[in-house]
């Protein structure tokens, strides 16, 4: 993977679908053109600042609202990571979130551990384990997963594990666990409120800074040829099958520890958590958004979320239609989702080439 | 003797029932390509018709004649004012017939409330065999099936129109170069499929009381079963549908309720993960 993507784009001759050097030359030149008014970090900046202020200005049980989108739009982040960079339809992102919830759950009931430095890792890498299990089992192999297999087997693994909350005792069958005790640093214990709500944004921030390396790193490159062309990357020498199942695992780590946080932010785990409801409510959140931007997941969450909680007081039966309508409105016509109003699609993909090439041909 | 005849019975009606939903998810999963998340909803539209037959007091086989007539029509409407944009990319057409089926299920949800509601069978009682009491209209699903299965096979091998949608599937470009209107045939297979399911909605109903999630239940064991016969023929989801509805029927007598559900799902993910052209390979019918 050392080799950097536009030198290896120059070597492919054109009637493989690589670009000539004038073309290349030509969006270059573009890229620099429009490097200098960026709409993304603007829109970043945005969210962020509206984001650090909103305790400040909202009523209390508005505040546990925003915590709760928070932790969500840090599940969206996972999925965003999955589907919109590299091309994984993963329909069964909920178990990794539930199963870290309900592991959490059971650390906090059984044994009694609230620490925030053991939970929090214990979530994250129960989201993991499950994820590498699942995503090993579905994405590696002799022969690579068609793209429905890989979307109908996550969904199936989600949609079992449902079943399997519901009927197992030991979980708490169809209630799942109720009252799970606050987490803890030392005698500080995290209940709702402000002091929650600014854990949960660091910890968003923090892992979206994260992401947004990962994805502008070379191996970020790979994954979005992966999801533009899953063949030619391979024919490149890349190991596409198992740069999947590392994104898939990563994601579901994010979403462990969003499970997690989720948890113990509403004392309570349930079966829908790791079923299909949460699974399809979490790629709603990012195709409104905006799939393959990260900021895009954080704002469908923000829409999604705090359009229902603010027509569920009148119109709440309704609401799930009006949902469906607009979901398909946006599949048909703006399939890159509410963000590319304001976003070009040359952003979305980045620029990396551009600040790259200038480097280089500063340094010699 | 008398317990394994009733099991073996109960086995049968649910895999027959399974059938009955699978064969219009796996016509139009295997001549279009596209895995119908609306399906589930087309089946609870079905059952919803059949409902409202029998409480306009309508005879209730009126409704489930009606059922697979309307709800056919409304996947034709809907095949060419929406699926038709989805066939180039299959997880889009997930997504938009998820979107679909979404607003289907909850409208259908704001109409009946979030009761369960229950139809009489139109054919009740039970027929006796020396000892044994068999539900008559279990049993009537289990023929109705049988002859849905024939019927859907004949007309797919044996007639023009059969010819005709087998050839947009394996070649659209020279199937409309030898004067076959693909968008009608797709159209078509879409409203048959949909028909399909909605004939499953009327037929269940009685065995599963109406309620909004009626179609979700049956959704992913459809799709698995798709996927366990293979998709690409008629033969193949139905073969999988059989080895499913057989397979999560039959287990339960076996071992824990909660382990056999888990299980059969295990078995058929492992299995299409080493087999993913399915029990049955190849297309054809």
């Amino acid at each position: 993977m050392s080799k950097s993507m536009s030198a290896v784009k120059q070597a492919i001759p054109a009637e493989l679908g690589g670009e000539t050097d004038v073309a290349m030359t030509e969006r270059v030149a573009i890229a620099q053109a429009v490097a200098g008014r960026k709409v993304l970090p603007v829109v970043e900046g945005v969210v962020l600042v509206a984001a650090l202020l909103a305790p400040l200005v909202l009523q209390d049980y508005l505040t546990v609202f925003a915590t709760r989108v928070v932790i969500l739009a840090l599940f969206a982040l996972s999925f965003d990571l999955v589907w919109g960079y590299a091309g994984i339809m993963s329909f069964g992102q909920a178990l990794f979130f539930g199963s870290a919830g309900y592991g959490v759950a059971l650390l906090a009931r059984d044994l009694d551990i609230t620490n925030i430095f053991l939970v929090l890792p214990a979530g994250t890498l129960i989201g993991l384990t499950f994820a590498l299990l699942l995503g090993g089992f579905l994405l590696l192999g002799r022969h690579p997963s068609s793209v429905i297999f890989v979307s109908l087997g996550t969904l199936t693994g989600s949609y079992a594990a449902d079943r399997l909350a519901r009927g197992w005792y030991y979980l708490g069958g169809q209630n799942g666990i109720p009252s799970i005790s606050s987490m803890t640093l030392g005698g500080y214990e995290f209940s709702e409120g402000p002091a929650f709500y600014y854990l949960v944004l660091g910890i968003l921030i923090v892992v979206y800074l994260l992401c947004r390396f990962l994805v502008r790193s070379q191996f970020g490159l790979a994954l979005a040829g992966l999801r533009e062309n899953e063949q030619r990357i391979a024919f490149f020498g890349y190991k596409a099958q198992h740069l999947k199942a590392i994104i898939f695992a990563i994601g579901g780590a994010i979403a462990g520890l969003a499970g997690s946080l989720y948890a113990f932010h509403e004392g309570f785990v349930w079966p829908n958590m790791v079923g299909v409801v949460v699974s399809t409510q979490v790629v709603l959140y990012v195709l409104f958004g905006g799939s393959g931007t990260l900021i895009g997941a954080v704002i469908g969450t923000v829409i999604v979320e705090g359009v229902s909680f603010w027509l569920s007081d009148n119109y709440r039966d309704i609401w799930p239609i009006i949902l469906g309508v607009l979901l398909l409105l946006v599949i048909l016509f703006r399939p890159l989702g509410l963000i590319s109003f304001v976003l070009g699609e040359r952003e979305r993909v980045g620029s990396f080439s551009a600040k790259r090439k200038e480097k280089r041909n500063a340094a010699p | 003797m008398a317990n394994a005849f009733v099991a073996a019975f109960e086995i049968l009606s649910f895999g027959a029932i399974i059938v009955l939903i699978v064969l219009g998810l796996g016509i139009i999963a295997s001549m279009m390509g596209i895995f119908n998340f609306a399906q589930g909803e087309f089946v609870l539209l079905g059952a919803y018709i059949t409902y409202l037959a029998y409480a306009k007091g309508l005879p209730i086989w009126a409704g489930m004649v009606a059922a697979p007539f309307l709800v056919g029509a409304l996947g034709f409407v809907l095949e060419a004012l929406i699926i038709r944009r989805f066939y180039a990319a299959p997880i889009v057409a997930m997504l938009g017939t998820y979107a679909l089926g979404l607003i289907i299920r909850e409208s259908v949800r704001g109409l009946i409330g979030g009761f369960y509601l229950t139809v009489p069978e139109p054919i009740g009682g039970s027929i006796d065999i020396g000892t044994m009491h068999i539900s008559a209209w279990r049993f009537t699903i289990i023929v109705i099936t049988l002859l849905v299965m024939v019927g859907c096979y004949l007309l797919l091998s044996r007639t023009s129109f059969g010819l005709r949608m087998r050839a947009t599937l394996e070649n659209p470009s020279l199937a409309r170069a030898s004067g076959i209107s693909t968008p009608l045939m797709y159209g078509a297979t879409f409203a048959f499929g949909s028909a399909l399911a909605g004939l499953a909605g009327a037929l269940i109903v009685p065995v599963f009381s109406l309620s909004a999630d009626l179609g979700i239940r049956f959704l992913i064991q459809g799709f698995v079963a798709v996927m366990v016969g293979g998709v690409g023929s008629f033969i193949g989801p139905v073969a999988g549908a059989g080895v499913i509805g057989t397979l999560s029927a039959a287990l339960p007598w076996i071992m824990a309720p909660v382990v056999a559900d888990v299980l059969v799902f295990v078995l058929a993910i492992a299995f299409i993960k080493f087999r993913p052209q399915g029990l049955i390979a190849g297309k054809g019918v």
